[in-house]
C-alpha cells in the first residue's frame, strides 16, 4: 500500500543544510526578536547609538571647538561646572563638556576603526588558518597564538612613540588605529579558525566540495557567511577593549596631543585634580559608559544569536 | 494485579522565554512487573520528557503541572524531595542518550559507580564497595574491572561508557530502569552487543525496562508492548506484535513503514513534515497536518483514547474505518 | 602521565616563538630609524658620548641587519640587556622593580579569584534573583572600567579629599600610619591594590558564573540526579569542579593582560614598578630600558603561562596531545 508520496532519504542530513544555509533572513529575524527580549542588551544598543549620534554631530553639539583654550582668553579658566560650561574647565582652559563630545568621535573612531582593521585580517588569517591542514595551518596557528599572548599594551605604547617621532606628525590617531588594529586581530581569528573548523564537516560543505566546487569558493560563499554571527559578537566586544586601550594609551601622552580624545582631557585634569576633580571625572565617566555600551550590546548578542547557548 | 508504574495525565511544560512548550500534555502510560515496554516516538515526542517526569528530575524551566504517577502503590508527586532521592538510583533508574556526555569528565569511572551504591547504602565499607563496583563491571560484561575503575570516562570507548552508564543505573538494583536511546550514538556493531546486554540484564535481575527509542527494528527485538507518543500526546499502545502486525494510528503505520527491511525490496518511506512547533500545537489531533487520512474532524475535535477491537489503544477518529499496513 | 608531560614540554616549547615573537617586534621598532643609535638621537634626551659608544658596541651597528639581530638576541638570551641611556646597565634598573610590580599583580589576582569564583557561583545558582543582578552588574562596570581612571577617582576621594590614604608611590618619608614602616607600606598598597582586584574580579565573576549556568545543563548533572545524589553533591561534587577547571586557564591569561596593563595603573599612582618606569623609558626614547623591561614582563608572562598549563594538566584528566 502506497500512501506517501515517494520521498529521498535524506531527512536529517537536508535539515541540517537549510538551517545552516537559511541564516540569512529568518535566522537575523528570529535573533532581533530573541535580541528585543533582552533588556540589558537594549540598553546596550541604546548607548551605543547615543554614543555614534553624538560622534556624528559632535562638531554641532559642542560650544567650543576640538582643542580650543577660549575659555581661558575669556577668563574662565578652572570653573567648576555651570550653566555656561556644564562639566566645568580644565586650568589651562579646556571647556569639559566640549572636549568629552569631541572625544566621543576621536574615541569612536579608534574604538571601531581598529575593530574594522582587526576583522578584516582576523577574518583571512582565521579563515587560512581553518582551512588548510598540516604544517602551514599550525604556523597560522602559531602566529595567531603569539598574538594572544604577547603583552600588547607595552608594545603598541612603544611603536606608537616612536611612529609618532618618525612619521605620523599630524595623522596621529589613525596611527593608534592602525596599531590597535595590526595587534589585535587574534581573537577574531581563533574565532573565525574555530567556526570553519565546526562548518566544514557539516553536510553541505561536503556536498559541494563532492561537487567539484574551488576551496576558494567554499570559503568565501558557504564559510564567511556563517562565521558573520561570532565574527559580530567578538567585534563588539573588542570596540569596548579597544576604546579602553586607546583612552589609556592617550592618557599616558602617547596619543595624538592635536585631537579631542578622553585620555588626553582626562591627563590635562590629574595635575590639579585636588581642586578640579571635573576635569578627569567626566570624560572617564564618557569611557566608562561606551565601554558598558559596548560589552552589554555584545553580551546581549551573543545571547540572541549564538545557537549553541539556547535551550 | 497492580501495575509496576502507573501513570495518568501527566502535563509537564516548559516555560521558556519563547512561550509555553506542551512537551507532555495528558499522558497515561502503564508498566507492569517484569516486562519490557517500548517508548516509541520521534524527536521532540515526549518520550525523555516522560521519564524525566516519572522520576521528577524535569530540568529548569520545565514543571510538572498535572496528573499521578503511581509507583509500587505510592504517588511520586506526593513525595517530598528527600523521599525522591532515595527511589532514584535504588528503585527507578535511567540511563542518557550520549554516554559521553553522561559521565562526568572529570572522574574515574569507579569513583562515579561507587558513589552511587554509598549514596544508598551508607554503612557498607570502602572495601566493600569497591567489591561491588568490580561486581558491577563484571555484570555489564567489562573485562579486566579491577584496571578499568581506574580509568576516565575519554579513555574508554563509546559502546564501554553506555556499559558503565548502564552499570550505574542498576548499581542499586532497581525495579524499573529507563533506557533512554541507549543505541543511538553507537557503532552498529556495539548497537547489539549492548541491546543483548540490557535483555540478558532485565531478565537476571527482575526489573521492568522501558525502552525509549524511535528505532521501530529495536521495539520488535526487544520489547513485548510498545507506547507509541506524537508531539506529547499518546497515539497508540497495544502489544508489539499485535501493532507490528495491525497498526490503527496512521502515525504507528508510518514509523513502522519508514523501517528498512532486507526482505523486501520497496522503497523506503519517509514520514513528511516535521514534529510541529509544541508552543503552538495544532488544533484537533496534533497528527492532522502530517496525515494522509486526515478529515474535516481532525482538525477540529481531540481524538479520545478508545480500546480497538483487537485491544489497541488509540487515539484516532477513523480507527474503524482504516485498514492500515503493518511491518 | 606520559601524556602531562608530553602536554608541558609542548606547552614549553610554545614559549619559544612568544619569546621570538616579542623579540622581533621590539628589534624592528628599536631599528625603525636605521639603527638604535639612530632613534635614540631622535629622542630628546642627551646622551653621553661615553654611553653612545658602548651602546654602538652593543647593537653592533657596523654589521647588516640580520647580523645585529642575532647578537642582540644572543645577548637577551644571556641578559644582557646593555646599558640605558642614563648609563647604568639596564638590568641593574629593572631588578628592584620587579618586585613593587608583583607586589600589585599577584594577591590581586589571588584574592580576585578567592573572592570571584564562589560570588560567581552563588549568582550562577540564584540566577535572575536581585542579588544576582546586583552581582552581575557591579562585575559589568568593573570589566568596563578604565582601571587608571577607578584609580584617580580614589585618590581623589580618600587620598586629596578624606586623607585617609596616600596619593602614590609604594612608601612615603612621613610614615602616616602610627610612624610604623609595615603598616606605612600597607597604607601605600591598599588603593592601587582594590583597584586592581575590583577589575580581575569581575572577570572571574563573570566567568564562573557563565561556566557554572552552562555546566549545569549537561547531561552529566542530570544523570547525577537521576542516580538519586543529594543536590548538594551533584552541585559542589559534579558541577563545581568542572566549571572551576576552564578558570585555572583563565588565570595566565588574565595575568598577563593585567600586567600588561601595569603602565597605566602604576601611572596613576606613581607606583614605582616596571610599567611606570615603561612609560618614563618610552617617553625618552631609552630603547635599551624599554627593551629590556618588554623582555622581562614577557619572561614574567611566560612563567605564568607555564605554571597555569602545568596546573591545568594536573587536574584535567582529559589533557593530552592536541
Amino acid at each position: 500500500m502506497r500512501i506517501f508520496k515517494k520521498t529521498k532519504q535524506k531527512t536529517t542530513n537536508k535539515q541540517e543544510t537549510t538551517t545552516t544555509q537559511r541564516r540569512g533572513a529568518s535566522q537575523w529575524a528570529v535573533g532581533w526578536r530573541r535580541f528585543k527580549r533582552n533588556k540589558a542588551g537594549l540598553a546596550g544598543l541604546f548607548i551605543v547609538l547615543f554614543y555614534i549620534f553624538i560622534a556624528l554631530t559632535s562638531q554641532w553639539l559642542a560650544p567650543y571647538p576640538p582643542r580650543s583654550y577660549l575659555p581661558l582668553y575669556q577668563g574662565e579658566a578652572g570653573q567648576p561646572p555651570s550653566w555656561k560650561h556644564p562639566f566645568g574647565t580644565s586650568k589651562a582652559g579646556l571647556d569639559v563638556f566640549s572636549e568629552v563630545l569631541h572625544g566621543a568621535r576621536g574615541d569612536l573612531y579608534v574604538g571601531v576603526g581598529a575593530t574594522a582593521v582587526s576583522v578584516l585580517i582576523g577574518l583571512v588569517i582565521g579563515a587560512i588558518a581553518g582551512y588548510l591542514r598540516g604544517g602551514a595551518g599550525d604556523f597560522i596557528l602559531m602566529i595567531t597564538q603569539v598574538f594572544y599572548t604577547i603583552p600588547l599594551l607595552p608594545l603598541i605604547l612603544l611603536f606608537a612613540r616612536v611612529f609618532m617621532i618618525l612619521v605620523a606628525q599630524g595623522f596621529g590617531l589613525t596611527l593608534i588605529l592602525l596599531l590597535l588594529g595590526f595587534f589585535g586581530w587574534s581573537t577574531i581569528s581563533f574565532v573565525v579558525r574555530g567556526e570553519i573548523l565546526r562548518i566544514r564537516e557539516l553536510e553541505f560543505v561536503k556536498a559541494s566540495q563532492a561537487l567539484g566546487a574551488s576551496r576558494w569558493r567554499i570559503i568565501f560563499h558557504h564559510i564567511v557567511p556563517n562565521t558573520l554571527t561570532p565574527v559580530i559578537i567578538t567585534a563588539s566586544l573588542l570596540i569596548a577593549g579597544n576604546i579602553l586601550t586607546e583612552v589609556v594609551i592617550s592618557f599616558l601622552g602617547f596619543g595624538d596631543a592635536n585631537t579631542s580624545t578622553w585620555g588626553i582631557t582626562i591627563q590635562e585634569g590629574i595635575t590639579y585634580m585636588r581642586t578640579e576633580w571635573w576635569t578627569p571625572v567626566f570624560p572617564g565617566l564618557a569611557t566608562l559608559f561606551a565601554v558598558l555600551g559596548f560589552n552589554l550590546l555584545g553580551d546581549g548578542l551573543s545571547d540572541a544569536l549564538n545557537p549553541r547557548l539556547r535551550d | 494485579m497492580e501495575p509496576l508504574l502507573d501513570v495518568k495525565g501527566l502535563k509537564t511544560y516548559f516555560f521558556t522565554e519563547a512561550g509555553i512548550v506542551k512537551a507532555v500534555d495528558g499522558v497515561d502510560f502503564k508498566v507492569e512487573k517484569d516486562e519490557t515496554v517500548g517508548l516509541v516516538g520521534e524527536s521532540g515526542s515526549g518520550k525523555t520528557v516522560t521519564s524525566l517526569s516519572i522520576m521528577r528530575i524535569v530540568p529548569q524551566p520545565g514543571r510538572i503541572l498535572a496528573g499521578s504517577i503511581m509507583f509500587e502503590g505510592e504517588d511520586l508527586l506526593a513525595k517530598s524531595e528527600d523521599e525522591m532521592r532515595k527511589i532514584r538510583g535504588a528503585k527507578i533508574a535511567m540511563t542518557f542518550q550520549d554516554p559521553t556526555t553522561s559521565l562526568n569528565p572529570l572522574y574515574t569511572i569507579g569513583s562515579q559507580l561507587a558513589e552511587v551504591i554509598r549514596e544508598h547504602n551508607k554503612d557498607l565499607s570502602k572495601k566493600q564497595v569497591t567489591e561491588q563496583v568490580i561486581k558491577l563491571l563484571e555484570m555489564v560484561r567489562i573485562s579486566e574491572p579491577e584496571l578499568r575503575i581506574k580509568a576516565y570516562p575519554h579513555e574508554l570507548s563509546g559502546g564501554m561508557k553506555q556499559r558503565i552508564a548502564i552499570a550505574r543505573a542498576l548499581a542499586c538494583g532497581p525495579s524499573l530502569l529507563f533506557a533512554d536511546e541507549p543505541t543511538t550514538n553507537l557503532d552498529v556493531t556495539v548497537q547489539a552487543q549492548v541491546l543483548s546486554l540490557l535483555k540478558d540484564l532485565r531478565q537476571k535481575e527482575k526489573m521492568s525496562l522501558v525502552m525509549i527509542t524511535h528505532d521501530m527494528g529495536i521495539v520488535a527485538e526487544v520489547t513485548q508492548r510498545v507506547q507509541v507518543l506524537y508531539a506529547g500526546m499518546v497515539a497508540e499502545v497495544a502489544d508489539t506484535r499485535s501493532l507490528f502486525k495491525k497498526p490503527s494510528h496512521p502515525y504507528t503505520e508510518a514509523l513502522l513503514q519508514a523501517v528498512p527491511r532486507i526482505d523486501q525490496r520497496k522503497d523506503l518511506k519517509v514520514i513528511p513534515g516535521n514534529i510541529p512547533n509544541l508552543i503552538d500545537p495544532p488544533s484537533g489531533c496534533r497528527f492532522h497536518p502530517r496525515c494522509p487520512y486526515a478529515q474535516e474532524i481532525c482538525t477540529k475535535k481531540v481524538p479520545p483514547l478508545e480500546v480497538t477491537d483487537n485491544g489497541h489503544l488509540v487515539a484516532c477518529h477513523f480507527w474503524r474505518n482504516l485498514s492500515l499496513a503493518g511491518a | 602521565m606520559a601524556n602531562l608531560t608530553i602536554y608541558v614540554i609542548r606547552r614549553l616549547l610554545f614559549m619559544i616563538p612568544v619569546f621570538l615573537g616579542v623579540s622581533i617586534l621590539t628589534f624592528i621598532i628599536s631599528n625603525a630609524a636605521g639603527d638604535p643609535i639612530a632613534l635614540i638621537r631622535q629622542g630628546l634626551r642627551s646622551v653621553s658620548p661615553e654611553v653612545l659608544e658602548a651602546l654602538k658596541a652593543y647593537y653592533h651597528v657596523n654589521e647588516p641587519l640580520h647580523i645585529r639581530y642575532l647578537y642582540w638576541l644572543w645577548d637577551l638570551l644571556h641578559f644582557n640587556l646593555g646599558r640605558s641611556l642614563s648609563g647604568s646597565p639596564v638590568i641593574n634598573i629593572i631588578t628592584p622593580l620587579i618586585l613593587p610590580t608583583l607586589m600589585l599583580q599577584i594577591p590581586s589576582i589571588i584574592l580576585a579569584v578567592a573572592i570571584g569564583v564562589p560570588i560567581g557561583i552563588y549568582s550562577a545558582l540564584h540566577q535572575y534573583s536581585k542579588k544576582d543582578v546586583s552581582i552581575t552588574t557591579i562585575a559589568l562596570f568593573g570589566y568596563s572600567m578604565p582601571t587608571f581612571w577607578l584609580g584617580l577617582m580614589m585618590i581623589i576621594v580618600f587620598s586629596l579629599y578624606l586623607g585617609w590614604f596616600p596619593s602614590g608611590g609604594a612608601a612615603g618619608i612621613t610614615k602616616i600610619w602610627w610612624g610604623s614602616e609595615f603598616a606605612d607600606r600597607i597604607a601605600h598598597l591598599i588603593m592601587p591594590l582594590s583597584v586592581l582586584t575590583y577589575v580581575q574580579f569581575a572577570t572571574f565573576v563573570r566567568l564562573m558564573r557563565g561556566n557554572m549556568l552552562q555546566i549545569l545543563r549537561e547531561d552529566y548533572i542530570l544523570a547525577a540526579r537521576s542516580c538519586g545524589l543529594k543536590e548538594r553533591t551533584v552541585i559542589y561534587k559534579h558541577a563545581l569542579r568542572n566549571a572551576i577547571t576552564p578558570i585555572v586557564t583563565i588565570l595566565g591569561l588574565g595575568f598577563g593582560s593585567s600586567l600588561a596593563g601595569a603602565p597605566g595603573l602604576e601611572t596613576a599612582f606613581n607606583w614605582p614598578g616596571l610599567g611606570y618606569k615603561f612609560v618614563q623609558a618610552t617617553f625618552s626614547l631609552d630603547i635599551p630600558l624599554i627593551v629590556g623591561i618588554t623582555v622581562i614582563i614577557t619572561i614574567m608572562l611566560m612563567i605564568a603561562n607555564i605554571i597555569t598549563d602545568l596546573f591545568y594538566g594536573l587536574i584535567d584528566p582529559r589533557v593530552r596531545l592536541g
